[in-house]
């Protein structure tokens, strides 16, 4: 069949295979049909016989579907078929693509053969999809590195506890004033030391978990109109650019006061981060609008779009939660909402989105107003600094060591349980209530405590978050079940190295009262058991300013060549019978600590593995063991991040480090005189006042 | 000759291809070449004693930079979700575009499959998420397009599933 257009003259001559459509499903070639169409198609037949193209591809036939329909609808423009490949003769992949069209009311089918150009769009698809692996590959590790610095900031606080505390135990007794200068200078480092702490965590959480340092740490009070004022501006080019259109919608009592109590650098961050958000979601030639209103104490800020609303799967809890993503994620690595959540929750607002009735979604906050105090106290150029100036004196202040009292005895005898997986800090904090002249039984980890509670009455139940079997969290839960039949209540007070308002917050929905911050200073830790009608948290808001790193003082910190025997020595102060109380436990839990760790990398378990790494490098640091604790702290990290790989080599070495510090425990165990009693495991301990 | 077609679906770089090719023509390569568009097969399999012809529709990853067509499963008997199980987010992205695909097409026989089981040391799906899928009705295999490890049975399965 000849070209009966210019423009299909025009194609053929281009090299396109043009083919009418006759109805059934045949079509005529239009013009010379090229050769590499014949040869693909397997058009043995002479020109001018009808062709059952769908009977040729599968593709094809598929598609002649879409073009009928495009054909029967009498619209404008094309319909194209999308890439596809199909082999040839020789079994060579040859790209193309088939458009549909109406040209002088014919029904025409054009097929387009692509390998001039597909080399070309191929290399740019395989460096953009190469360089979107490589991105999901960075935010993999940036997200395993951030858990696993978690992980160090938490062990840096286990030892701090055993310190201050030992030191809060030699301020009880009588020593000559020379050593009592010693023990506060002591005590004074071993607080500089928790502020470093803080300093990493606050640093390490950036503005995501830097909240604890003080409630709003900014400068001026912010006023809320003029933020989202300013948020408008400062994203409408970005609106602009995906042809959205961004507005604020000027309140119905625009002279109203909309100052709020925060701060404004993280308001602006939170609509930043609200508006990225809903950038990514809205719809081009969609609107966008940023809003306020007055709700008597507090002030309403929205942003709504009318984009496809939220998932109907997805929990609002989730949006909001750590590392959560949307389902068609941009490679954001699912932070920027948890700020804004953990920041308004800390300012003492709430946050929240809904899918609006009218379409689209709406992402709000509500903030309480700035009080008149704060308000007529507060200059607008007020500095943060005015506002985080430290309770405690600083530990860079050069003055005198901080003047502490001698503890005395309680006004009341309390039976206090002390649920601790680390062997060191059960014994300090127990030695120190006793002193205090409380009953003290002690258990290592949540099932005991929950045997103990069940077994006997406590006044005060102090409970670590993290423990082996059965963490502090799930023990408080079971223990709160328990009571509903009693009626009682006990109190219990979180223990926990994990210093961030989420730790407090956890802490608190589990149903204990009241959350003590590791290490624990004696003066909190007596306040803490004793305070009965102290409900709320005991998170310390109010640390010393984190100081420069003192490298004299690190050296000495940072004995990582030192023997296992130099820091038993060291940690127990000389006491061999608990040198070997403690190396024979050991000896007989980390066979099978490391067989729970071979299980479950084994199994791919990834809660197990961190819940038996994290178990393993509580009691083997009581030994030092530097290299042991790093291995078994990055198979924690592993664990908690569900990134498994490398944890079969790194197990490989945690067993080797532990064969390779193995006989100079097994040295210390055998000085032991006569056979050992074995250790009692869920029959607490109970030492009564002295 | 029953016809059956086949659509493998899922993220870019899962290994839908190499699945594909491993399976008809039983050869893989470890240099990775990103599908643009959509690559059709065949291949006869034996099910129940009676020759089965699979249409494999090799549909390339889905992006930001390339949208699966729906119009693309149109006549589809079963399909193959591919993951890959070194890459959490290819499996979320999967459970969303299989939402659409059940929009699209109806419920129809399918496999969710997580890819690259020799690399099984680096994966980051675990045995709880992979017994919560299954808990939740999905037919879950393990496959390596390198090692051909289960490539024919997760085809075998599927077919029989199509079958029934």
């Amino acid at each position: 069949m000849a070209p009966n257009s210019i423009f299909e003259s025009f194609l053929v001559s281009q090299g396109y295979a043009l083919f009418e459509s006759l109805g059934h499903g045949e079509f005529l070639a239009v013009g010379d049909c090229p050769s590499w169409c014949r040869d693909i198609l397997d058009l043995t037949s002479p020109t001018g016989k009808p062709i059952a193209l769908a009977a040729k591809s599968p593709f094809l036939e598929n598609f002649l579907v879409d073009a009928d329909d495009f054909w029967n609808s009498k619209t404008e423009g094309a319909a194209n078929s999308g890439n596809w490949a199909e082999r040839d003769k020789n079994g060579r992949e040859v790209p193309l693509e088939a458009f549909a069209l109406s040209l002088d009311n014919k029904k025409i089918l054009i097929l387009q053969n692509l390998s001039a150009h597909f080399a070309e769009q191929q290399q740019w698809f395989q460096t953009a999809r190469d360089s979107l692996l490589a991105h999901e590959q960075l935010l993999s590790e940036i997200q395993k590195k951030e858990i696993l610095l978690h992980c160090i900031v938490h062990d840096l606080s286990q030892p701090l506890t055993a310190i201050t505390g030992c030191f809060n135990l030699l301020r009880l007794e009588k020593v000559p004033p020379v050593v009592e200068k010693y023990v506060e200078a002591g005590l004074r480092e071993s607080q500089r030391q928790e502020s470093m702490i803080r300093g990493i965590l606050s640093a390490f959480s950036g503005d995501l978990m830097a909240q604890q340092a003080s409630g709003h740490s900014g400068g001026a009070v912010p006023d809320l109109s003029v933020c989202a004022r300013q948020a408008v501006e400062e994203f409408s080019s970005a609106f602009k650019d995906k042809d959205v259109r961004l507005r604020f919608a000027p309140p119905p009592h625009d002279s109203a006061d909309w100052r709020i109590a925060g701060d404004a650098p993280r308001l602006d961050r939170i609509f930043g981060n609200l508006l990225e958000n809903t950038l990514r979601y809205s719809l081009p030639k969609s609107t966008v609008t940023i809003g306020l209103e007055d709700q008597g104490g507090y002030i309403l800020a929205f942003v709504d779009d009318e984009g496809p609303g939220l998932p109907k799967d997805l929990p609002t809890n989730q949006l909001f939660a750590l590392f959560s993503k949307g389902k068609s994620h941009s490679g954001k690595a699912g932070l920027g909402l948890y700020f804004c959540k953990i920041t308004v929750e800390r300012w003492g607002g709430t946050i929240g989105a809904e899918t609006r009735a009218q379409g689209g979604s709406r992402f709000w906050f509500r903030l309480p107003r700035a009080n008149a105090k704060l308000r007529d106290s507060e200059p607008a150029h007020a500095s943060a600094e005015k506002r985080s100036v430290p309770s405690q004196p600083s530990a860079s202040t050069s003055g005198p060591p901080p003047q502490v009292s001698r503890i005395g005895r309680a006004l009341k005898h309390l039976r206090v349980l002390v649920t601790e997986d680390t062997e060191i800090n059960r014994e300090l904090i127990g030695e120190l209530l006793t002193k205090r002249g409380h009953s003290v039984s002690a258990v290592s980890d949540g099932l005991e405590a929950l045997a103990a509670f069940e077994r006997e009455p406590f006044d005060v139940i102090l409970m670590d978050q993290e423990m082996p079997n059965m963490n502090g969290l799930d023990a408080t839960r079971a223990i709160r079940k328990l009571e509903t039949s009693t009626g009682r209540h006990v109190r219990i007070i979180g223990l926990t190295g994990n210093a961030t308002s989420e730790d407090e917050r956890r802490c608190l929905n589990a149903g204990m009262d009241a959350f003590l911050s590791k290490p624990v200073r004696m003066e909190k830790l007596y306040e803490a058991v004793e305070s009965k009608l102290q409900t709320s948290s005991e998170f310390d808001h109010s640390q010393p300013a984190p100081v420069p790193l003192d490298p004299a003082t690190t050296k000495e910190a940072v004995a990582e060549d030192e023997s296992v025997v130099a820091h038993l020595h060291r940690a127990t102060g000389g006491n061999q019978k608990l040198q070997r109380t403690l190396v024979k436990s050991f000896l007989q839990d980390a066979p099978k600590t490391l067989s729970l760790i071979r299980r479950a990398i084994a199994k791919k378990n990834a809660q197990k593995l961190a819940s038996a790494a994290h178990a393993l490098k509580g009691s083997i640091s009581i030994f030092g063991a530097a290299k042991a604790v790093a291995i078994a702290r990055e198979l924690e990290a592993m664990g908690r991040s569900g990134h498994l790989f490398d944890a079969g080599p790194q197990f490989r070495a945690l067993e080797s480090e532990f064969q390779r510090i193995k006989p100079e425990l097994q040295a210390i165990s055998s000085v032991s005189s006569g056979n050992p009693k074995p250790k009692r495991k869920t029959k607490p301990k109970s030492r009564r006042a002295r | 000759m029953l016809q059956k077609k086949i659509c493998m679906l899922g993220s870019f770089s899962v290994g839908k291809t190499s699945l594909v090719r491993r399976f008809v023509e039983s050869i893989f390569s470890e240099a990775y070449q990103t599908s643009i568009g959509v690559k059709v097969d065949k291949k006869v399999v034996r099910v129940n004693d009676e020759d089965v012809a699979l249409v494999l529709w090799d549909i390339h990853g889905e992006d930001v930079y390339q949208k699966i067509r729906m119009s693309y499963l149109r006549g589809m008997s079963g399909y193959l979700l591919v993951i890959d199980g070194t890459r959490r987010q290819t499996l979320d992205d999967a459970l969303a575009l299989n939402e659409r695909v059940i929009q699209e097409a109806g419920k129809v026989p399918a496999i969710l499959v997580f890819n690259k089981s020799d690399l099984v040391d680096k994966w980051e799906i675990d045995s709880t998420r992979e017994s919560e899928l299954i808990a939740a009705g999905w037919n879950i295999v393990r496959t390596s397009a390198k090692t051909g490890d289960s490539v024919e049975d997760v085809f075998s399965k599927l077919a029989a599933a199509m079958l029934i």
